[in-house]
């Protein structure tokens, strides 16, 4: 029996009492936050040591060297043209995953095909699966297509590795949406194509949102197949950049963390914008 | 009417000529591509290889306007397994920079050293790396760059310390660490760990008259004396004389700590400098160079390593890579880079400039007796196990270590 | 993430238009043609992205296990079975083999024990839960790599963060000694990397238990109040069950990404010393630098233990499915 029910029982409902348990929970989620906070706080703070202060005993340096922050902008660094290509990849990687797997998906969640069974199988298999094992097939072929070397070749091998995943969210989320909507609007006379445009897929928006937001996670921080497949300087993203940073005698501490941390604000900002939508877009994949 | 006729005949005739001329100009000379692939030596993208690869290219292509480099980089981490998944695709670059040549020769890849460079540029290559890379008595391997290995001690920590000077034997760097780490650093750095372990171990196993191979050039990792100074350097470890866990210890790691001042001893090369200087924690005149003690003198061969530079025949580009490489091999791109990235030279000529450098001349007047690598085929094989497991060595049983690695040293062949 | 079995079931027939008497039947064979290559142009993008990204080179994975290729990645012949001989003659397999399962298996119970309580915690109200749920967010968008570097930087004997705290606390005497290295020595390493992995499976895993969680109806719960079930027996006899899908989905997601997890091990530690903090995945990249032919071999063998999970997988949320009816 909570304090709450007794309170109430007794007719008179106390003011205070709600609000301690709801700020011991507040306290707890503050410092839970706090923890998953902490190693990218020292990744900041690590990034801002002035370099005869790198490897002292303290939680702060005495100095801040701001200056490592700014000065990897510049044109050596080539910090902006990662960042471009990092967004080109990952942006065209999750427009490519959401055109093929929306058909896919919609499909295998209206039809009822034979071998329908063999291509959910599949697509989950490719899931199970790493490039790190695979690169040097993945290579091979690209070589062939002549697209070593090209912003493409990141695309399609991001696109090929995250499909799966979004094929199942789509799948759900189109099968749990009721066919009698799509039904009423063909009868209106729409056609199949604009029923899906118009009916569907708005109603499926929460899971299109899932999938952009793993996809687009999956292919920013992506490493293996981005140093594999390129190799000039305007073509590659902010991962294979990053690894620059370790040298063959030292590694440039500050640097790199300073770089990984504004690698992460794009993928942050993307997730506080659609952070309601995620959750509710888990939702209707995993309850069945 | 006429005016338009005659508009169109001049244009015509202009669209005619041009693509004549630029067909006579194409038929004229055939151009060359050479493909370069090297390893980088920098610690970011500011001071990346790249720039300097990429200036010779182009300095390269205005001498020569029919042959144009192409060019690329890998860091050093990445380097094995980016020219792994070359080769297996077999996409060879006519130019490799940053491997060893026998394996490659093996496997008839490559052009001997001199049909890729004018006899007056081999003969200027120094003669202990040269030989290091023949394979069945050519030279394929083309040094490029070198580096030795000395003691770098801190004087600063030594006068704390009470040391009056370098160790000479390993007993008095074995006193010395342990008055160092009474005064609260770390006495001596030994990085056994993954990325140089080989380096450490061969420094060590010399000072006992050990080595990798023996005197005819078999392998003898599991030597007595081998396992004898893996036995020392436990004792040395468990007494805390050295960092903790020397066993997964870096060799980056180390050498940054010894830059920031908190090691007594380190063994080094000139690259050590850079790091001490960009640390900003060390003047010159609190550090100094020493040679590499051994178990009863100093060594009288120090460790001599050396990247080189190979010739794909894949391409039948032969010409133009000799004359690319008697480019690269001048005098000025041979001190630009060392002095980039505090490394030696590979030719005599260069060499010589540098000893006038008072820092660098300590470690090149090691290099006409220094020890190398062995240079057989299945050398990459046994290096990466030593990487590996040799760091275990510590902390358990040595002599199981190195039998392990001498089997699969004597089963490549 | 759906599950195979219950969209079998529960999709049925669902082609708008399938059944409605008023649409016209258009002309009978070119209709069952153009319903037999439906398929194709539905599905083609798809399955075409999937060949060519992952199933060719799953094929070139397979050829490479059966030839010899030396180091530098010359193929010099076949192979037959040697590598897979060799592979499963390495004394190291055995030990590699049990940590990956010790690895797999801790990983994903901790990161579920914990996550549950996470989701509980974050489906209350509380001012300020978005910007708390906003940071439990922070491992999942940074890269793996980098919250593996910045721990093993933390962790460093002579100045790492996470030993002046433990220092602080008393529980680190002194710096620079084995006991303050705690990557050097395999077990300690092991533990740290344990909970690096536990800390970036925290994110995803919490989301999806809380999407389940916001699923379940109050009502439920109102009425078991009324019934007088305390709370912790409302919880085991209301929540967990409802979350049980939710559950199933995340342990088979983080199975997988446990089992493939390369960052973690190879930025701290190397697998070392020696062999003794590796799991299979990392072994494999190990073998790389040697020996081509047996990497490919433990590839494969991975690639085949997955396949097993994943019919694990498929069994389990079959039976999971007249579970929950």
């Amino acid at each position: 029996m909570t304090a709450r029910t007794a309170a109430r029982r007794r007719g008179t409902t106390p003011r205070r009492l709600p609000t301690i348990k709801t700020a011991v929970i507040a306290a707890t989620a503050y410092i839970i936050a706090l923890v998953f906070l902490l190693p990218y706080a020292e990744m900041i703070i690590t990034a801002l040591r002035p370099q005869r202060e790198l490897l002292e005993r303290n939680y702060l340096p005495h100095h801040f060297a701001w200056s490592n922050l700014t000065n990897m902008w510049g044109g050596g660094f080539g910090i902006t043209t990662s960042l471009r290509v990092s967004l080109e990849v990952a942006g065209g990687a999750t427009v490519l995953v959401l055109l093929v797997s929306l058909p896919a998906a919609y499909y295998t969640a209206r039809h009822r095909f034979r071998g329908r069974n063999l291509f959910l199988l599949i697509v989950l298999v490719t899931q199970m699966l790493q490039p790190t094992a695979l690169i040097v097939g993945i290579y091979k072929e690209f070589l062939s297509f002549h697209l070593i070397d090209t912003v493409w070749a990141l695309i399609m091998v991001n696109a090929g590795f995250n499909l799966a995943f979004a094929i199942w969210i789509l799948n759900a989320y189109v099968g749990s949406i009721p066919v009698e909507l799509e039904e009423a609007a063909m009868v209106d006379g729409s056609s199949r194509l604009s029923t899906l445009w118009r009916v569907t897929l708005p109603l499926a928006m929460p899971g299109v949102v899932t999938a952009l937001i793993f996809t687009f996670i999956a292919a920013w921080n992506e490493f293996i197949a981005a140093l594999t497949l390129t190799t000039s300087n305007n073509v590659t993203p902010l991962t294979v950049r990053l690894d620059m940073f370790i040298g063959q005698y030292t590694v440039d501490w500050q640097h790199l963390f300073g770089a990984s941390v504004v690698a992460t604000i794009p993928v942050l900002i993307l997730f506080a914008l659609i952070e309601r939508r995620v959750v509710g877009g888990l939702t209707a994949g995993s309850i069945k | 009417m006429k005016k338009r006729l005659t508009l169109g005949v001049a244009i015509g005739s202009a669209a005619l000529l041009a693509l004549a001329g630029c067909g006579s100009s194409k038929s004229s000379t055939s151009t060359t591509t050479l493909a370069f692939f090297g390893a980088d030596y920098g610690t970011g993208p500011a001071n990346s290889t790249t720039k300097y690869w990429d200036a010779i290219a182009s300095a390269f292509h205005q001498a020569n306007p029919g042959i144009t480099v192409k060019v690329q980089t890998v860091d050093w981490t990445d380097f094995p397994n980016k020219v792994q998944t070359l080769v297996q695709n077999k996409q060879f670059p006519d130019v490799l920079e940053g491997d060893t040549a026998p394996q490659f020769a093996q496997s008839h890849l490559l052009y001997p050293a001199s049909d890729v460079l004018s006899p007056g540029v081999l003969g200027n290559l120094i003669p202990t790396f040269l030989k290091d890379g023949q394979y069945q008595g050519t030279d394929y391997g083309i040094p490029f760059t070198t580096s030795t290995r000395a003691l770098y001690y801190n004087k600063k920590i030594f006068a704390a310390a009470g040391i009056s000077s370098p160790p000479q034997t390993w007993a008095q760097l074995q006193s010395d660490a342990a008055a160092i780490k009474a005064k609260g650093y770390i006495g001596y750095g030994m990085p056994l760990g993954s990325e140089e372990a080989q380096a450490e171990a061969l420094l060590w196993f010399l000072g006992n008259g050990g080595g990798y191979v023996n005197s005819s050039g078999a392998y003898t990792i599991n030597s007595a004396q081998n396992v004898q100074t893996l036995r020392f350097m436990s004792k040395l470890a468990s007494a805390g004389d050295t960092q903790p866990s020397p066993g997964t210890t870096d060799r980056k790691d180390v050498w940054a700590q010894f830059a920031q001042g908190k090691i007594g001893m380190v063994l080094g090369s000139p690259a050590v400098i850079p790091i001490i200087q960009a640390a900003g924690v060390l003047k010159t005149s609190d550090y100094a160079t020493a040679n590499v003690p051994g178990k009863n003198a100093p060594l009288a061969s120090t460790l001599g390593v050396h990247d080189d530079i190979v010739a794909f025949n894949t391409g039948k580009h032969a010409a133009a890579i000799r004359k690319f490489l008697d480019f690269v091999y001048q005098d000025k791109y041979q001190l630009q880079f060392d002095n980039e990235y505090d490394l030696l030279p590979a030719t005599q000529s260069a060499a010589a400039t540098m000893e006038k450098n008072l820092m660098f001349a300590a470690f090149l007047k090691n290099i006409p007796n220094s020890v190398n690598y062995p240079s057989k085929t299945n050398w990459t094989t046994v290096e990466n196990q030593i990487k590996t497991t040799l760091g275990q060595a510590i902390s358990s049983n040595p002599q199981k270590i190195l039998n392990s690695i001498q089997h699969t040293a004597a089963s490549g062949g | 993430m759906p599950d195979v079995a219950a969209v079998r079931e529960t999709a049925g027939d669902q082609r708008p238009g399938a059944a409605s008497p008023g649409r016209p039947q258009r002309g009978g064979r070119a209709r069952r043609t153009r319903r037999r290559l439906a398929p194709l142009a539905w599905l083609g993008p798809a399955t075409a992205l999937i060949a060519v990204v992952v199933l060719w080179p799953i094929v070139a994975l397979v050829q490479t296990s059966l030839q010899r290729i030396t180091p530098i990645g010359v193929t010099i012949g076949a192979a037959g079975t040697k590598n897979f001989r060799s592979l499963f003659g390495d004394p190291n397999l055995p030990g590699i083999l049990v940590r990956t399962v010790t690895w797999v298996v801790a990983v994903v119970g901790i990161t579920m024990l914990i996550s549950i309580g996470l989701a509980q915690l974050f489906n209350q109200r509380f001012p300020g839960r978005r910007v708390t749920r906003w940071a439990l967010i922070a491992p999942w968008a940074a890269s793996v790599m980098m919250t593996a570097l910045i721990f093993r930087w933390m962790l460093q004997p002579d100045n790492g963060a996470i030993n002046i705290f433990l220092h602080q606390l008393g529980i680190v005497h002194q710096f620079n000694s084995n006991q303050s290295s705690w990557l050097g020595r395999p077990d300690s390493a092991m533990a740290w990397m344990i909970g690096v992995a536990v800390f970036v499976s925290l994110p995803f895993t919490t989301y999806t238990l809380l999407a389940g969680l916001q699923t379940i109806p109050g009502e439920l719960f109102e009425a078991a109040t009324i019934d007088g079930a305390s709370k912790w027996r409302s919880y085991l006899s209301i929540t967990l069950p409802l979350l049980r899908p939710a559950l199933v989905v995340a342990v088979i997601i983080n199975l997988i990404n446990v089992f493939n997890s390369f960052p973690i091990i190879w930025e701290m530690t190397r697998g070392g010393p020696g062999y003794e903090t590796n799991t299979t995945t990392v072994f494999m990249y190990n073998l790389k630098e040697s020996y081509i032919g047996e990497a490919a071999a433990m590839s494969v063998v991975n690639f085949s233990l997955i396949i097993v999970i994943v019919l694990c997988y498929l069994r389990v949320s079959n039976w999971n499915r007249q579970e929950a009816r």
